[in-house]
């Protein structure tokens, strides 16, 4: 080893807690970076391979019923390579020792061989194949981990209105359903909603349509073009009630796999670049300041001979060594994080086996960002430092100068102590260090914002939902729309106080050239349980001659309040009229339209119908409104609001406590590795300083109060900054999950912003207090007698 | 708390009173005896100048005079208060209530001006003059709001005079403090330290190798090897402005 590198371990060893301050954050940028990457890889590769593996289809659509030549004629399509028909249906789920419903969807398997499309992926027990009817049912993993149902098991099912007990045959995966939830839903509710399969006859005999299909997947062969094969199986289908074929890019569980993706994506980048930033800045403080005290070891050692090269690199190693600490401590980091999250992304996503793998390749760019980062924070130290002739570095540096701070200028002074104007002069004589070391506690703050931001935000969404828009206690829904007298049906249940109608239609609304396909709700007027709200949480009049859609809809759809919507109905009599926007709704899940129950079925044109009800019960007589319903044979589907909103809150609080547990480290090893560094590089530029004012008889404490006055400042005026800036950030987020299908509120709250400020403050004040332990060291004499 | 009083001498009738006064550093073979048994005894108002050669263990002396540090062995009494015993908050209390420092190399704070490095002591003390008389004492009333980068040596080391006397020290003391400058500024921080100790009546320590200044003492103590070897009395002072080195 050479000298110099003895030299270099030794001045590592005296620095080692700063080195390993801004190790620490660039390793929380580098675990960032590293586990966002590995996490798309993961994600990508897994799920490219289960859909390869299992053939997931391309092309979806749904009809009301076609018989099963159709089939053919679909295949005959130039571009498909291949179709997959069966039944799909709604299902109402009976759980042993579970006393509200849960719904879900059921599919049918083919008569003979494995399903061609979208294939199964057995987990358990076994796969059911062929013609008989088994009383048997294969269930999907989510489902069945939620509510404890394995091989063996038995569970009662209401099908098409007739009430069955089936054996749990086996438990099985389907890249169809890696999401695992009612379509559109933002979070999965997987006690409540369940995927099944079981074999085609029995599910055909069951719901009537033995020798038909209402359910279609397809593949396209090479080179085919997705939207004229939609369009032409949308011709096909049409005259069978087909509600418009969609492609994987609509497809709900893989939209939400690719949103997940870009979300990773966004977060790659974004987050290492500031922290690696702040490391850089950090790496430039110690390494001047390491520059600033070796100035005259700088000169000896040029003076002695050595190069301009060997003296920069031997720096550089320096800054090279923080570099190679991050990195491992990053990866390390990134991998830990990695498989939490992996584990998390369990409660959403369910693949055949989902592996975090280390991108290897992306450790290799780690370094090289992290180097570049570090290269640039010594570059300008380093520079200055062999530039120096070795008489001039011999020299000591000349003394500081100093003016009064701006704030004294304008004559607001006189009020200030001396120390707090030290404080103030310090501040403004580096304002480039003061605004770095301000930037990076603001940035400290503001990342603790965003977390409880989103928290907050579906908290809010919650309740508005919840307890403005829905005020049921269930929703009931028909197995096929029936005459409004049903209702009284519901009403006469036991424990039902309240009952209202709803009608739904699965319609095209189309503006000009924009269009999407959507259920149409039909609602009672002014309805007490379902009422649609405006931006200004007032319950609006649905009228009878007009739609009330969301804004984002209308947005979407370029239209405003006035315009003409034409609507084609995609199922019953098929009929097409145009309404005009009555007025905007406001919700966050999703996007809706809503009319006039009666004005609906009058556009429907069959008659005076419901498709269901929501219903308020009597809290005492929940058993045995639960029990009358789930034995009534026309409810396809009994929807619990309590159920599916602790569903909501159960996994929003798994999900956002990884997310806080991550923020709160980050922030706040930011938060003290900057303070703990600048009170360092402070401790060390002023100990003559400090020394003095100990030696004049200054007590230990107003000492640190000198020392840490700057950083008490700085940090006081970082705080408000931060939470503007975490404000930005939860903004900018949120903004980017503004989609069609969720949107979250922008709330902040006091509560928010305390938490971020006592978290930071608290790093800030412990840091500065070890740094100020390092005060009990200060050699009085020593430094007193030395030259600066 | 003059609780070890010898009987031979009452100490609460000197500023100082040491006996024996030690100090090592170190242990073992490296063991460095800095001071090795110093008797002592200083009274108001007097003008002391401390020589030696560099190694002597007049720093130390001055270093355990000052308070900043603790003797080894003997025994310190400053107006009858145990230095000797005194713990860390004791020795602070000392030096911020009854000790003017001043130093070789000023040792001002950059980031104040000359009136506030003189404020920032009277802002602690109990009974200062203002930072204005302090500063007009040692001849800078003219470059008061000056920071010290703009200020020469000699003058940086009459603001640290200045900063020095501003809370009236019962003692005050100087370590080398023309070291670092030419003979015409030395001598006007040397006047200034005459000032001081002839109108306010400052028990003044001078500690220095450069003899010469042995000629504006009321006593010259001569300090090698950790031992008082020389002590010798002026019928009259000099003034400062006569000295010439």
């Amino acid at each position: 080893m050479s000298l110099l590198d003895l030299k270099l371990l030794r001045d590592l060893k005296a620095l080692k807690s700063q080195a390993l301050a801004v190790a620490l954050v660039m390793a929380c940028g580098l675990a960032m970076m590293i586990m966002t990457r590995s996490l798309i890889t993961s994600l990508e590769t897994t799920r490219d391979t289960y859909y390869h593996d299992n053939r997931f289809a391309e092309i979806f659509a749904r009809l009301k019923r076609a018989p099963n030549a159709i089939a053919a004629q679909i295949a005959a399509i130039p571009g498909v390579a291949a179709v997959q028909t069966g039944i799909a249906l709604a299902v109402t789920l009976d759980l042993p020792g579970v006393i509200e419903p849960a719904t879900g969807l059921i599919q049918s398997l083919p008569e003979q061989g494995e399903l061609i499309l979208n294939r199964l992926h057995l987990r358990s027990g076994r796969i059911l194949v062929g013609r008989e009817s088994t009383g048997e049912i294969l269930v999907g993993e989510a489902f069945a981990e939620a509510n404890n149902l394995y091989p063996g098991d038995k569970i009662a099912a209401v099908l098409y209105g007739r009430r069955q007990t089936f054996r749990v045959a086996g438990i099985v995966l389907s890249p169809e359903f890696v999401f695992e939830a009612p379509p559109g839903a933002a979070l999965p509710n997987n006690k409540t909603y369940g995927v099944f399969w079981m074999p085609y006859k029995e599910l055909a005999t069951a719901s009537n349509l033995d020798g038909a299909f209402n359910n279609l997947s397809l593949r396209l062969a090479p080179g085919a073009s997705e939207s004229a094969v939609v369009a032409a199986v949308d011709r096909v289908l049409q005259p069978y009630g087909g509600r418009g074929a969609y492609g994987r890019e609509s497809h709900p569980s893989h939209t939400r796999v690719r949103d997940e993706i870009s979300i990773l994506q966004g977060l790659s980048i974004g987050f290492p670049l500031v922290f690696l930033s702040v490391a850089a800045f950090m790496t430039n403080a110690v390494m001047s300041r390491q520059i600033t005290l070796q100035r005259e070891q700088i000169a000896i050692l040029k003076a002695f001979g050595f190069s301009n090269w060997e003296i920069g690199s031997h720096y550089l190693k320096f800054s090279l060594v923080i570099v190679v600490s991050g990195t491992v401590l990053g990866t390390v980091g990134g991998v830990v994080l990695g498989q939490r999250l992996v584990e998390m992304y369990h409660l959403f996503f369910r693949f055949p086996a989902l592996q975090f793998q280390l991108a290897t390749q992306v450790v290799i760019i780690a370094i090289i960002v992290s180097m570049v980062a570090a290269i640039i924070g010594v570059a300008g130290a380093v520079r200055a430092a062999v530039r120096l002739p070795p008489a001039e570095a011999m020299r000591p540096e000349p003394p500081s100068s100093y003016r009064p701070a701006l704030i004294e200028r304008l004559g607001l002074g006189r009020v200030f102590t001396a120390t707090f104007r030290m404080a103030l002069r310090n501040i403004e004589r580096r304002p480039t260090r003061s605004l770095l070391t301000m930037g990076a506690l603001a940035l400290a703050t503001g990342i603790l914002i965003v977390p409880n931001a989103f928290r907050d935000g579906i908290g809010q969404v919650l309740d508005y939902q919840w307890d403005m828009i829905q005020r049921q206690t269930v929703l009931v829904s028909l197995i096929e729309p029936s005459a409004a007298r049903t209702l009284a049906d519901f009403r006469a249940l036991p424990g039902v106080v309240l009952a209202e109608p709803v009608r739904g239609a699965a319609v095209e609304l189309r503006a000009g050239n924009h269009f999407r396909r959507i259920g149409l709700t039909g609602l009672p007027a002014r309805a007490e349980l379902y009422r649609v709200i405006d931006a200004h949480e007032r319950q609006l009049t649905l009228p009878p001659g007009g739609m009330v859609i969301s804004a984002k809809l209308a947005e979407v759809l370029g239209v405003k309040i006035g315009d003409a919507l034409s609507v084609r109905v995609l199922d019953g009599k098929r009929p097409e009229f145009a309404v005009p926007v009555a007025a905007l709704s406001e919700d966050f899940a999703g996007t809706a339209a809503y009319m006039e129950i009666g004005a609906l079925n009058r556009l429907l044109g069959d008659g005076d119908r419901i498709s269901g009800a929501y219903l308020t019960v009597a809290a005492g007589q929940w058993e045995n409104f639960l029990r009358a319903i789930k034995a009534s044979p026309r409810a396809a589907g009994v929807v619990v609001k309590n159920r599916i909103r602790e569903g909501f809150r159960e996994t929003t609080a798994q999900s956002i406590g990884l997310l806080q547990q991550i923020y709160l480290t980050f922030a706040t090893v930011v938060a003290f590795g900057i303070v703990y560094n600048s009170a360092r590089i402070s401790l060390s530029e002023r100990q003559r300083e400090l020394a003095t004012l100990r030696v004049i008889g200054f007590t230990r404490g107003e000492v640190g109060a000198v020392l840490v006055g700057e950083l008490a400042v700085l940090t006081l005026l970082a705080l408000p900054l931060g939470l503007v800036v975490g404000s930005g950030f939860a903004r900018v987020i949120l903004m980017s999950v503004n989609t069609e299908f969720v949107r979250l509120p922008l709330v902040l709250t006091p509560a928010n912003y305390a938490f971020a400020v006592l978290v930071v403050a608290a790093a800030s004040l412990v840091s500065a207090l070890l740094a100020c332990r390092r005060l009990d060291q200060l050699d009085l004499v020593g430094v007193l007698k030395a030259r600066d | 708390m003059a609780t070890a009083t010898p009987p031979s001498v009452n100490p609460a009738s000197s500023v100082f009173h040491a006996r024996a006064l030690a100090k090592t550093y170190g242990d073992g073979e490296a063991v460095v005896r800095a001071l090795a048994g110093v008797d002592l005894d200083c009274s108001e108002g007097e003008f002391v100048v401390v020589l030696g050669a560099s190694g002597s263990g007049k720093s130390t002396l001055l270093n355990l005079l000052g308070g900043l540090d603790t003797p080894t062995s003997g025994t310190l009494f400053y107006r009858g208060w145990d230095l000797g015993g005194a713990d860390e908050a004791g020795l602070t209390r000392y030096r911020r209530d009854a000790v003017g420092f001043v130093f070789q190399f000023y040792n001002l704070i950059p980031s104040l001006t000359a009136r506030e490095n003189v404020a920032l002591i009277t802002e602690i003390a109990a009974d200062p003059m203002s930072p204005e008389e302090a500063l007009h004492l040692v001849g800078l009333g003219a470059r008061m709001d000056h920071f010290p980068a703009q200020l020469s040596g000699g003058e940086q080391q009459r603001v640290a005079i200045a900063r020095a006397i501003a809370k009236r020290p019962a003692v005050l003391m100087c370590d080398e403090p023309t070291g670092a400058l030419d003979v015409r500024t030395g001598m006007a921080v040397l006047e200034a330290i005459e000032r001081i100790n002839r109108d306010l009546g400052t028990l003044t320590l001078i500690i220095t190798h450069n003899s010469v200044m042995a000629g504006m003492a009321d006593r010259v103590l001569t300090l090698s090897d950790g031992h008082i070897t020389g002590e010798k009395r002026n019928a009259t002072r000099a003034l400062a402005s006569s000295l010439a080195w």
